[in-house]
């Protein structure tokens, strides 16, 4: 790893071919990138851009057509590279018949870990996802969002310095978005390097320090987020308790000044901020009805108090 | 034929059979690198391509030093789980316990109960445990690839060789498991299922001189025996079915009661001493083979009655110390009848021991009625007369070195002995029966194995159905290895392809060598090149057949431990390319495709 580049690839190129060789789609054309030790990178781009095929190039689960693509100062297709790397696939792939406990064991197994410290780590990394409960249920039971978590504790198994994610936020509600970025900005607090596809913006907004945009198997942009996003002519002002008056006279002085007004509004709440706020109200008082009204009306009703 | 072939002893068989293994296994792998040498400089050119080759074949070498046990015992351990979890051995369970029933079915009242039992069980279960692994090994990579399982497993630092063996074993060790319950089943069955016993008829006895009784017993087990009682009251209930009983009296009062013992000799593991074979033809005159009447292969050689047409087997180690209660000799003679004669009654026949050396020293001809490939058992005293009546001990004077000739003639003119030089054998001892089951199941495991091998190997580069059907017709193949042998090795008369194609297009006889010059010599080289390769791809078929000993079983011989120990060798030699073929296969392919 010269110089903290964690991920290099030169001239990738990746083209799926059928079975008799003939060409199919050019799902990825020269790429060019380096991605540094400590950096979350977001992979973005509309479906079908060649995000996840760049992961899987990255992983040596498909070699590539031409170019190479060098991880942790490894060939893509060194096992070794394997030790340090975890990976959580777009949809997680796992073992249906095991639970939780036996899924996370298995794969500690495969880190060459002794059975003492796979104990210790399924133990932490259950928790971390929230699946104490069900550590103990086969995972063709679980929900979609239940194998979302267990696939990201197997990714994390061997407390890995480069964590690939390939749309880490499908399949889960807003809390475990929520706790998905945090998670990412906690691992990145740690010093990891996390590279990550998406094509929610928000999602990549909110936690990415470089992002590469891939259209059609293209780089279209490489850099920095907020430089990416900072509109260096438009300024945005937010204002509590201002009067009418107030806000006439903000008004004229704005044109004055031969400036442009493009929205003077009541900003409102974003949906997500609602839901989670919303549910966090529900889990800090277990049992109480959404309105007051309602619940008084079922306890009057019947004669038994709402649980 | 009752026994085939005997077994190579290990010492005799394991240097000629490793070096062919290491020329075998060396040119195929040298084909393979030179190939894939090839393949490499095609698709990256002279610079980037040799480059790129020797990388994998070097990481492919580590793949193989550096497996780890924890990661092939994970795999190994999820192969388990997998098979259990899905189900697939509680049908397979339900289906040897049907199986099992079934079996009550079988008719204890034929001729060979044991052999029937012993080889409808053994085979039976053993063709479910083969399905069983056929199964189980060649659908578990395909479905970790098709429901991309697999993403997971191989982005952690397992490596091809891991997934590979660790699958090998994991199967292995639940086919081990059903082999084991299968196994102890049908050893109860069968043990269970033969053991009876008779009552005397009392009624039936008739006296006859010196004290003894003849009678016969109660029907059961669908047969009855003819019985025969000393003057002590102790007697034997004859041979019937392949077994016989040993009667004792017991004096109750005034009332004697005759007691049957259980079964014996039904479920034996006999240990046959086999010796050389030569033969007389009807004039007297001595060859390795007699008359040929056509009916069989040339492996049995057929005497015929009232003539000079003699067997004559020589056995060694022929000494008081290997044979302290006389000589053994056990007869299993083919029969072969140019008219009807009493059908019912077998064919006259009679052995003379001589000594090798000095054929004019001979004991008194003992006669016997030879019955179709019945077991007959004749037990020679160390005491012998000769025909003048004059006294021959047995080891001294038969057998001073330790060798003996024993010679077998046929005495009913226009009727036919077959022998081969396994048909008549010296019984030493016999070794344990359950033993002898054990040693028959380990067959039925190392075919198991090898079978399992196959499977996952076809499985990582084939979707499970075509692998699927790759493994059944390796299968099929390699229980026929036997007869492809004789096909690729034929010198068949006229030469290989392109040489027949010339006497087709020339017109020339098949048996003329064709005139010497440069397309003959074209032709020919072709064709022994073309020979050559079928006979390596014949190679390349794991001899399944050989490796299970169930007919021996079945027929009461026992199995040689030495034999059970070349099979294994064997089937190591088979496993273990079979296993780098697979993970070579699998690190090259795209499991992400
Ligand atoms: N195994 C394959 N065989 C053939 N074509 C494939 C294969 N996998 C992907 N592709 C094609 O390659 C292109 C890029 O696919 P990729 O999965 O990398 O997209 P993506 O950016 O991850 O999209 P999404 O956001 O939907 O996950 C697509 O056109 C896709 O159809
Ligand atoms: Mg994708």
């Amino acid at each position: 790893m010269d110089n903290g580049v964690v991920i290099r690839t030169r001239n990738l190129s990746k083209v799926y071919r059928d079975f008799w060789g003939r060409q199919k789609v050019r799902a990825l054309k020269a790429l060019d990138l380096e991605i540094r030790c400590g950096e979350v990178f977001g992979l973005l781009g509309p479906n079908g851009s060649g995000k996840t095929t760049t992961i899987k190039l990255l992983l040596g689960l498909i070699f590539p057509t031409s170019g190479d693509a060098e991880v942790l100062g490894k060939q893509a297709s060194d096992v070794t590279k394997n030790e340090r790397i975890g990976y959580l696939p777009e949809e997680s792939y796992l073992y249906r018949f095991l639970n939780a406990e036996e899924t996370l064991d298995f794969y500690g197994r495969l880190f060459n870990m002794s059975s003492a410290e796979r104990r210790q780590r399924a133990k932490e990394l259950i928790e971390l996802v929230g699946l104490q409960v069900a550590r103990r249920r086969q995972l063709r039971e679980y929900s979609k969002g239940m194998t979302r978590r267990i696939g990201l504790a197997q990714a994390l198994i061997n407390d890995p310095e480069l964590i690939l994610l390939d749309e880490p936020t499908s399949g889960l509600d807003p809390i475990g978005t929520r706790e998905m970025k945090d998670l990412i900005l906690d691992l990145k607090s740690k010093g990891k390097t996390i590279v990550m596809s998406s094509h929610l913006l928000a999602d990549v907004q909110d936690v990415c320090d470089r992002i590469a945009i891939l259209h059609q198997g293209e780089l279209k942009e490489l850099g920095r987020v907020d430089d990416l996003l900072k509109l260096e002519d438009v300024m945005e002002l937010r204002v509590a308790g201002l009067s009418e008056a107030a806000r006439e006279e903000l008004v004229a002085t704005i044109e004055r000044n031969g400036a442009e007004l493009v929205s003077i509004d009541h900003p409102t709440t974003t949906l997500e901020d609602l839901f989670l706020q919303i549910v966090r109200d529900s889990e800090a008082r277990p049992g109480r009805r959404v309105t007051a009204a309602t619940t008084d009306a079922s306890a009057t009703a019947d004669g038994t108090p709402a649980e | 034929m009752i026994i085939e072939a005997p077994l190579p002893a290990f010492a005799d068989w394991w240097a000629g059979a490793a070096t062919w293994w290491l020329i075998v296994v060396g040119l195929l792998g040298a084909a393979v690198l030179v190939l894939g040498l090839i393949g490499a400089i095609v698709r990256q050119g002279p610079v980037a391509g040799p480059r790129s080759f020797v990388r994998f074949v070097g990481s492919a070498l580590g793949d193989l030093v550096r497996m780890s046990p924890r990661r092939v015992g994970a795999i190994m351990r999820l192969a388990v789980l997998e098979s259990v979890r899905r189900m697939v051995l509680a049908v397979f369970v339900v289906f040897i316990v049907i199986l099992l029933f079934a079996g009550w079915y079988l008719d204890p009242g034929t001729n060979e109960p044991a052999k029937l039992y012993l080889s409808f069980l053994l085979s039976t279960t053993s063709y479910l445990v083969l399905l069983l692994a056929l199964l189980l090994s060649v659908f578990s990579l395909p479905n970790d690839i098709r429901n991309r399982t697999i993403y997971t497993v191989v982005t952690k630092p397992v490596r091809p060789s891991e997934l590979v063996l660790g699958r090998i074993l994991g199967f292995s060790l639940i086919g081990t498991a059903m082999l084991a319950a299968t196994g102890i089943a049908s050893y109860v069955f069968v043990v269970r299922g033969l053991d009876h016993t008779h009552e005397v008829v009392v009624d039936s006895l008739v006296a006859g001189d010196s004290g003894n009784l003849t009678g016969r017993t109660s029907l059961d087990n669908g047969h009855r025996h003819e019985v025969r009682i000393g003057a002590d009251g102790n007697g034997r209930a004859d041979v019937a079915q392949d077994h016989w009983h040993s009667i004792t009296a017991q004096q109750r009062g005034t009332e004697t009661i005759y007691e049957v013992g259980p079964p014996q000799g039904m479920l034996e593991a006999r240990v046959p001493i086999v010796g050389t074979l030569l033969f007389t033809d009807r004039q007297g005159r001595v060859g390795e083979t007699a008359q040929d009447v056509g009916k069989e292969s040339k492996y049995r050689s057929w005497i015929e009655g009232g003539t000079q047409g003699s067997a004559m087997y020589t056995f060694a180690g022929v000494t008081p110390e290997q044979f302290p209660d006389g000589l053994p000799v056990e007869l299993n003679l083919g029969v072969f009848r140019t008219h009807k004669g009493d059908v019912s009654k077998g064919i006259l026949g009679s052995i003379i021991l001589r000594n090798p050396d000095n054929p004019e020293i001979a004991a008194a001809p003992l006669n016997f009625v030879a019955e179709e490939y019945r077991s007959d058992l004749k037990r020679f005293a160390r005491e012998l007369t000769t025909s003048d009546g004059d006294k021959l001990d047995l080891f001294a004077d038969l057998a001073p070195d330790g060798r003996i000739e024993v010679k077998i003639v046929c005495l009913e003119p226009g009727q036919y002995y077959g022998m081969a030089p396994t048909d008549v054998y010296l019984r030493a001892r016999d070794a344990s029966f359950a033993g002898n089951m054990f040693k028959a199941y380990v067959g039925i495991w190392l075919q198991m194995v090898v079978i399992t091998a196959i499977g996952v190997t076809l499985s990582t580069f084939l979707n499970a159905a075509v692998a699927m059907l790759g493994t059944f017709a390796l299968i099929l193949a390699g229980f026929a290895r036997g007869f492809i042998d004789d096909v690729a090795n034929n010198q068949v008369l006229g030469g290989g392809p392109l040489e027949s194609l010339i006497r087709l297009v020339t017109q020339a006889n098949v048996s003329t060598p064709l005139e010497p010059g440069l397309s003959t010599t074209i032709a020919q080289t072709f064709d022994d090149l073309y020979q050559g390769l079928l006979r390596a791809v014949v190679e390349l078929i794991p001899d399944l057949g050989v490796l299970s000993q169930v007919g021996r079983l079945a027929n009461g011989f026992n199995i040689p431990a030495d034999g059970v120990a070349v099979h294994m060798v064997m089937t190591l030699g088979y496993v273990a390319p079979i296993f780098v073929a697979g993970y070579v296969l699998l690190k090259m392919r795209e499991v992400a495709g």
